[in-house]
C-alpha cells in the first residue's frame, strides 16, 4: 500500500515537471524561432514544411540589417533616452520622496494626496495634451522631447517616500549637529541607506523606457532620434514584410537578446523590483 | 504665520517635483478636459477653437459606428487575457511554490516576454501567424489539419491578438502570484493536513481565502494594464481586419494622430477612463466581499 502510494507520488511530480516544461517550450519557442530565422536564407524563412534550422548560418543577414538600418545610432540613443530618464526619475523620486517623509510643512499631506491622485491618471489621457505641450515647447523630434515629459514619476515619489520613512530619525539629527546641510542629508545619508529602493526604480524605469513605444511613437519624426521600439517598427514598414523577414528577426534578435542577457544574469533584482510595482500594463 | 527653515527646505525638496506634474499632468489632464468639449486639429491657435459642446461624447456614444465595436473589442481583449493570465499563472505559480524545482531556473524561463520589447514580440508572433509562410501554419498543414488566417481573418484575429497577450504577461501573473504564496505560513498546511484535508481542500479553504488581497491585485493592475493594451494590436493588425481588434487606445491614437480629431479623441479618452474607472471599482468591491468562506 504504501509503495503504490509512492509510485503514485512519482508520478504526479514527473506529471508536474512536465507541465512546467510544455510550458516553458511555448515559452522559448517563439524566441528559438527568431533567433534561427535571422540566421537562415529567405527561402528557408517561407519554406513548406518549416525550417526549424539554418542549413548554413546566414551570418551576412546581420550586415544586411546594419547596411539598412543605422543600428548603431539607435542603439546610442535608446541609451541616452532611458539612462537620462532613469536617472531624472531616480533623482526626483528620491529627493522629493526625502522631503515628503521627513519634513513637516504646512499642507504636506493634501499635497502627498494630489501626487497619489496623479498615479491614477493612465498614459493615454495624458498623450494629447502632453503632446501639444512639447509642439509649443518646439521639443517634437528632440531628445528633450522625449526625456523631459517622462521626468517625474508618482509612482517614484510613492516607492521612495514609503522607503525613506524607515530611515532613523536620529541618523538625520546626528548629521544636523555634525553640520551636515540638508540636502547634504539627502545626498550623505538618505541615498546610501535607500539602495534597495533605488535598485527596483532602477529596474522599473529602465525596462519601461528602453521597451516604451507609443510616446516615441509620437515625438519622433526624423531616423536620427530613432530608439529600439521605433527602428524595429520601421523595419516592418520597409517594404512588404516578407521581404524583410530575415531582417526583422535580425532585428528583433539584437534588439531583445542584450536585454535577456541583462535580466538573465539581475533575475533577482527584476523580480523583486517588479513584484514591488505592479506596474506593468 | 512664520514657516520654519526646516519647513521651508520641505517645501524646496517637494516643489520642483509637485510644479512639474503641475506642468505634465494635472494641467494636461484638465486642458485635454477642455479640449473634449471643441473641436480641434492641433494646429488652429488654443483660443481658437470652436466650443461644441457635448457633441463629441455625443457622436461617440450614438453615431459612430466603430466606437461599441472598439469597446466591445477592448473588453472582450482584457477579460479573456486577464481571466486566462489569472488561471495560468496561478496554476505556474502552485507548481513552482512547491513542487518544481529550481524555481529560478523556470521562473526566468516564463519571466522572458515580460523584459522584451512588445515591437519585438510582435515581429515574431506576426511571423509565427502569417498565413502562408508562418510556423503555425505549416504546423497545421503538416498534421493534416485545415488552414488557419489567424491575424488575417476578422474572426481570429482577436483571439489570436490575446494569444500573444497571454504569452507576454502569464510569468509577471506567475511572479506577483509566487510573492502572495509564499507570504502563507507553512504551518497553515500542517494544520490543514493534521485535520485530514486533502490537498484539493486546502488549496480551497487555505490558499484562495489567504491570497485573496494578492488575487485582488493581480486582477485590478492587470485589468487596467490590458484596458491600455496598444503595442501589439498597432503593430501586428493595426486595429483590423474590418476593426476586429480595433481597441481603445489604437482608436484615439488614429483618431488624434491621424486624422487630428483632437475633440473627439480627448472625449473617447475620457470614456475609456471613466470605463476603467468603473471595472476598477467594480473589481474592488466585488472581491473585497468576495469569497468569504
Amino acid at each position: 500500500m504504501r509503495r503504490r502510494l509512492a509510485v503514485g507520488e512519482v508520478a504526479i511530480t514527473a506529471a508536474l515537471y512536465l507541465i512546467t516544461a510544455v510550458g516553458a517550450v511555448i515559452m522559448l519557442l517563439p524566441f528559438y524561432w527568431m533567433v534561427a530565422s535571422s540566421l537562415m536564407t529567405l527561402p528557408e524563412i517561407i519554406a513548406r514544411p518549416p525550417v526549424w534550422f539554418p542549413r548554413v548560418p546566414q551570418l551576412h543577414n546581420y550586415a544586411d540589417l546594419a547596411a539598412a538600418l543605422p543600428i548603431d545610432r539607435i542603439y546610442i540613443n535608446s541609451l541616452i533616452v532611458t539612462i537620462s530618464v532613469t536617472s531624472l526619475v531616480l533623482f526626483t523620486s528620491s529627493l522629493t520622496g526625502f522631503g515628503f517623509a521627513k519634513y513637516h510643512f504646512p499642507g504636506r499631506d493634501t499635497l502627498f494626496l494630489l501626487v497619489l491622485a496623479t498615479m491614477m491618471i493612465p498614459f493615454f489621457l495624458l498623450l494629447i495634451p502632453v503632446f501639444f505641450i512639447v509642439k509649443e515647447l518646439g521639443w517634437v523630434d528632440t531628445y528633450l522631447g522625449l526625456i523631459v515629459p517622462n521626468a517625474v514619476t508618482a509612482y517614484g515619489i510613492f516607492l521612495m517616500r514609503q522607503f525613506i520613512l524607515g530611515v532613523p530619525d536620529e541618523l538625520l539629527d546626528a548629521a544636523r549637529i555634525d553640520g551636515s546641510s540638508e540636502f547634504g542629508l539627502y545626498w550623505r545619508i538618505v541615498l546610501p541607506l535607500s539602495g534597495p529602493a533605488l535598485a527596483a526604480l532602477t529596474i522599473l524605469a529602465f525596462l519601461y523606457h528602453w521597451n516604451a513605444f507609443l510616446w516615441p511613437l509620437v515625438v519622433i519624426r526624423s531616423q536620427d532620434l530613432w530608439t529600439i521600439p521605433i527602428g524595429l517598427n520601421n523595419l516592418r514598414l520597409y517594404a512588404s514584410s516578407t521581404d524583410t523577414l530575415d531582417l526583422q528577426m535580425a532585428g528583433a534578435t539584437i534588439a531583445v537578446v542584450p536585454v535577456l542577457v541583462v535580466f538573465v544574469a539581475l533575475q533577482r533584482y527584476f523580480i523583486q523590483g517588479i513584484t514591488l510595482s505592479g506596474l506593468k500594463g | 504665520m512664520r514657516l520654519s527653515r526646516r519647513a521651508l527646505t520641505g517645501y524646496a525638496f517637494v516643489s520642483p517635483a509637485l510644479i512639474f506634474l503641475l506642468c505634465f499632468s494635472i494641467g494636461p489632464i484638465l486642458f485635454a478636459f477642455y479640449v473634449s468639449f471643441h473641436e480641434w486639429d492641433m494646429l488652429a491657435p488654443v483660443g481658437a477653437m470652436p466650443f461644441r459642446g457635448l457633441e463629441n461624447y455625443r457622436y461617440l456614444l450614438t453615431e459612430d459606428p466603430l466606437f461599441f465595436q472598439v469597446l466591445r473589442n477592448t473588453v472582450v481583449y482584457t477579460v479573456a487575457a486577464v481571466a486566462i493570465s489569472a488561471v495560468l499563472g496561478l496554476a505556474l505559480a502552485l507548481l513552482l511554490n512547491r513542487r518544481v524545482r529550481p524555481l529560478a531556473f523556470w521562473r526566468a524561463i516564463y519571466f522572458l516576454p515580460i523584459v522584451t520589447s512588445s515591437i519585438a514580440v510582435s515581429l515574431i508572433w506576426s511571423y509565427l501567424y502569417n498565413t502562408n509562410y508562418g510556423l503555425f501554419d505549416g504546423l497545421l498543414a503538416l498534421a493534416g489539419l485545415p488552414q488557419h488566417r489567424f491575424l488575417d481573418s476578422p474572426s481570429e484575429a482577436l483571439p489570436s491578438v490575446i494569444g500573444v497577450g497571454i504569452w507576454q504577461s502569464v510569468g509577471y501573473y506567475m511572479v506577483l502570484f509566487l510573492a502572495g504564496l509564499q507570504g502563507i505560513p507553512q504551518e497553515y498546511y500542517d494544520a490543514a493536513s493534521v485535520d485530514g484535508a486533502t490537498t484539493w481542500r486546502a488549496f480551497l479553504h487555505v490558499t484562495l481565502p489567504l491570497l485573496r488581497p494578492t488575487i485582488l491585485f493581480v486582477l485590478v493592475v492587470n485589468t487596467i494594464g490590458a484596458l491600455q493594451v496598444f503595442d501589439i494590436i498597432y503593430v501586428m493588425t493595426g486595429g483590423g481586419p474590418v476593426n476586429a481588434t480595433y481597441t481603445g487606445v489604437v482608436y484615439i491614437y488614429d483618431t488624434a494622430f491621424k486624422f487630428l480629431r483632437m475633440g473627439r479623441a480627448t472625449a473617447m479618452s475620457f470614456l475609456l477612463f471613466a470605463i476603467i474607472l468603473v471595472i476598477t471599482l467594480a473589481q474592488l468591491r466585488l472581491l473585497r466581499g468576495g469569497f468569504e468562506a
